[in-house]
């Protein structure tokens, strides 16, 4: 499947090593239940939800979400996170028509 | 559960090196959170989670939702649970609970120490009004929660 639009954004954008700040994770998706019936067709949609969203720092997991339907659709994720030292967070996230998809961004501490 | 075994085993190796090796955040993510059946009300839910434990209500955990939701496919929903995150003491997951949708779990958040802070924020859908509750897991196998009641004008499901 096409790569979902997918962006990590890091509050605030300035920051020192040691500190805490607020890792923001949005992805467009369209997180249907299964449960919604289609206005035109009257079909059932069929459901199309994350179910596991994982962190990972330098490629060591430290935070791992279950994600069911009740989520909104094209969510945003939002944790904590102490920045140790430069380096890359990636985010994994898994669907449950077995879709997997991956965004990274680099950390660059000032100071 | 091929997956799940798979994660015991390195569990268990994890386990075997942390008593020489110092702590790290993999070590101290916690294990897969109990998955149950898709649909299940809010007890049956609690207790796959709990394993039967007490649900207690605390000030420690602090749950921010509007009291009233003109859209209810979009509710924001912020929670912070006060903790120091030590590897001794920590909040090791969060679980999000809309208790009366079809599926009333929303998010389970497993922390380690690296978050430096228990938070978690999204946006839930809430088919009608109902109360939404949050359950904190602490390393001490206390289990917190906090509630709060939601109006919904608009349902948020189908």
């Amino acid at each position: 499947m096409a790569e979902r639009k997918s962006l990590i954004k890091i509050k605030p954008k300035k920051f020192k090593s040691g500190d805490v700040v607020k890792v923001n994770f949005m992805v467009m998706h369209p997180m249907e239940t299964g449960m919604r019936k289609d206005k035109k067709s009257g079909k059932i949609v069929p459901a199309d939800y994350i179910t596991e969203v994982k962190f990972f720092f330098n490629d060591t997991p430290f935070t791992t979400m279950q994600v069911w339907e009740s989520v909104s659709t094209n969510p945003v994720f939002t944790i904590n996170f102490k920045v140790p030292a430069a380096g890359t967070l990636k985010v994994v996230y898994k669907t449950n028509t077995g879709e997997v998809q991956e965004k990274s961004k680099k950390l660059k501490p000032k100071g | 559960m091929q997956r799940r075994s798979f994660l015991q085993r390195i569990g268990l190796a994890a386990a075997a090196t942390a008593a020489t090796a110092t702590l790290t955040p993999q070590s101290l993510l916690a294990a897969e959170a109990p998955k149950g059946p898709n649909t299940m009300d809010i007890d049956a839910a609690l207790k796959a989670i709990t394993g039967g434990k007490a649900v207690t209500p605390s000030k420690k955990v602090h749950l921010k939702a509007p009291e009233i939701a003109e859209n209810g496919a979009v509710v924001p929903v912020t929670i912070e649970v006060d903790s120091p995150m030590t590897p001794d003491d920590y909040v090791k997951a969060i679980h999000v609970f809309a208790t009366k949708n079809s599926n009333v779990r929303c998010a389970d958040i497993m922390l380690t120490p690296a978050n430096g802070a228990a938070m978690f924020a999204t946006r839930i859908k809430l088919g009608s009004s109902q109360d939404v509750l949050v359950v904190a897991e602490t390393s001490t196998g206390e289990f917190l929660s906090a509630k709060q009641s939601v109006k919904v004008t608009i349902g948020g499901c189908g």
